[in-house]
């Protein structure tokens, strides 16, 4: 892994972009903590759009309001709006597993569950799909290849998850996400826990699964961010300060602060 | 810091004495100490060692007398010298069945709902609860038995029993017979309650160790509540609520007064499970201060040494089944 800035890849042109996500006039708390301050953005369809910003800026805050996954937590709540396909996921009666089941999550730290690595895929499709034996073992196989892991783990399908080297329990558990196909994948900091020749192939694997997939990644890197997305939104104490391509964000970024952030004088 | 930067040769030298002797005591003090740890851990495999072999020739004569019989014999009759085992230990393992079979999913249950549902502000309360029943000597329970739980048992749940499921065919003949309050369902149920605080404990302990992340992750995927809990928050944890079952199944084959209180103490195998029966240590501490030196005596002991090894066996398994999870996970 290089340490200069690639190239920041092109963004499609605005006008083909379809609103998937759309974020508007977000506020979260944690309990008397304001984390987010009317915050706005859009994850266009089939576009990766990365979250970066110093630590405590609030960007896995907001992934984890895209799945609301804080609602497990008492104290922690969200006002505003998040339309996903036009539907706010903000609303009291929505069915959370359905919700998961469309905006799908990879953490920090790879997380198999403690199974073998054919249930790991299939525990996820079986909450949903009651598949014949036959088409399960397909959809695990495409998801391991569609995450480049199958020639790695084909021969020991029963053997427990957690036998897998960091990087290949990561990309089990994009596996794991692809297999239950959501629309929106959120990855918080992916990589942080992995050594670069697994970073490499999951931000490989990140380009090949944008186009069908929406994501979402906050990083902490920002070569990465650089290389893996589309748009890039830039995070300062909760608040949401620049949001436009990537290419822009990186070259001729408007706000001062997104600047002195991009080139490395805080943060 | 201009000091340390000129400290003369002899200075260092000096000091590295000081150090040589300190390591040398320290060596001394070391192997002292590896000494009396070594002890400590010794003295229990001697006591356990000591414990087997007196209770083993104690029992000698017993079994010399009534041979392998006297694993299956029911007779029970000091002034005929007539001794058997087989009462005792279906009592025991009767008793202890029908505590596991209730503490197990409750206990589990109370732990999944401390860890994983449970308002905050309640956790602590209940949690201290729990551990407060753990802390109650056996005999309250067994005073509790006779005079609150014993009425109860003979004047409601024996005869809905006997009225239910006694008439249903293939198993009515466990819930025959008259009410008489002591018996050994109402043993069971007393052991349950004693060993439920032990299972619930320990599992809420192991639940808490599960990481947060896996825990979403499994959310994260849409899995429910239940879901999460039986197909993560278990196997995560598997080997610790083993671990926890088999501490109460242990204190439950063992358990003496409280079951001595409310069981009956009959010597007879019944197959109701409403009738009076008894267990090893409930005959045990009934009979021991009656018995005469000789057969009957040796024969108490006999019964000890059979729940030492029933006891042995069980953590034996235990054991065998973790390493058996073990390799598979």
């Amino acid at each position: 892994m290089s340490n200069e800035v690639n190239a920041p890849r092109p963004a499609k042109p605005p006008s083909a972009n379809k609103d998937k996500v759309i974020v508007r006039g977000l506020n979260f708390y944690y309990g008397e903590n304001h984390a987010l301050k009317e915050v706005t953005l859009s994850l266009f369809e089939g576009q990766v759009t990365a979250f970066i910003g110093p630590s405590g800026c609030g960007k896995s805050t907001l992934l984890r309001v895209l799945n609301r996954m804080y609602d497990l937590y008492p104290g922690q709540r969200a006002e505003g709006e998040v339309l996903l396909d036009g539907e706010n996921i903000l609303s009291k009666g929505l069915d959370l597993n359905l919700l998961r089941s469309r905006v799908g999550m990879v953490f920090q730290k790879p997380t198999p569950f403690p199974m073998t690595i054919y249930d790991n895929i299939a525990f996820g499709v079986r909450l949903y799909e009651k598949l014949p034996k036959s088409e399960m073992d397909g959809r695990v196989e495409s998801s391991l290849k569609r995450t480049a892991l199958w020639n790695e783990v084909k021969d020991k399908l029963n053997a427990s998850g957690l036998s897998l080297s960091g990087g290949q329990q990561q990309r089990l558990c994009i596996a794991r996400t692809v297999a239950i196909s959501p629309e929106v994948i959120l990855f918080d900091e992916p990589t942080s826990a992995l050594d670069p020749i697994s970073t490499a192939k999951i931000e490989e694997l990140l380009d090949e699964l944008s186009g069908e997939y929406t994501i979402a990644i906050v990083t902490h890197n920002m070569q990465q961010a650089a290389r893996v997305s589309h748009y890039t939104a830039f995070m300062y104490l909760g608040e949401m300060v620049e949001f436009n391509e990537t290419n822009t964000v990186f070259t001729s970024p408007r706000d001062k602060r997104t600047q002195d952030y991009v080139t490395g004088r805080f943060g | 810091m201009t000091a340390t930067a000129i400290q003369t040769p002899s200075g260092t030298h000096a000091s590295a004495m000081d150090r040589a002797r300190a390591l040398g005591r320290l060596k001394f003090s070391d192997s002292g100490f590896r000494l009396m740890t070594m002890a400590s851990a010794l003295i229990v495999l001697i006591l356990l060692l000591g414990v087997a072999i007196a209770l083993f020739f104690g029992a000698w004569p017993a079994f010399h007398e009534f041979g392998i019989n006297f694993f299956f014999s029911d007779a029970w009759s000091p002034p005929k010298e007539q001794f058997g085992a087989a009462t005792a230990i279906y009592g025991t393992l009767v008793t202890s069945l029908i505590a596991m079979l209730i503490a197990v999913p409750v206990g589990l249950g109370i732990a999944v709902f401390l860890t994983e549902l449970c308002w905050l502000p309640l956790r602590r309360p209940i949690g201290i609860a729990i551990e407060l029943l753990a802390g109650i000597p056996s005999i309250i329970y067994g005073i509790w038995g006779v005079y609150y739980f014993r009425p109860v048992m003979q004047s409601y749940i024996q005869p809905f029993l006997i009225n239910t499921l006694g008439n249903l065919p293939g198993i009515g003949f466990l819930f025959a017979g008259p009410p008489f309050g002591y018996g050994v369902l109402t043993a069971g149920l007393v052991l349950a309650l004693m060993i439920l605080p032990f299972i619930t404990a320990v599992s809420r302990d192991v639940f808490d160790t599960v990481p947060t992340v896996l825990k979403e992750a499994a959310y994260g995927v849409g899995a429910t509540t239940f879901e999460v809990v039986g197909n993560i928050v278990i196997p995560y944890t598997r080997v610790g609520v083993i671990g926890g079952v088999m501490l109460a199944l242990g204190r439950a084959l063992g358990e003496t007064m409280a079951v001595t209180f409310v069981i009956g103490n009959a010597t007879k195998i019944q197959t109701s499970i409403l009738a009076q029966g008894t267990t090893i240590s409930a005959m045990i501490a009934n009979q021991f201060a009656d018995a005469d030196p000789g057969l009957f005596t040796s024969s108490l002991l006999a019964l000890g040494f059979i729940l030492f090894v029933i006891t042995f066996l069980v953590l034996a398994v235990a054991r065998w089944m973790l390493s058996r999870l073990e390799l598979k996970a």
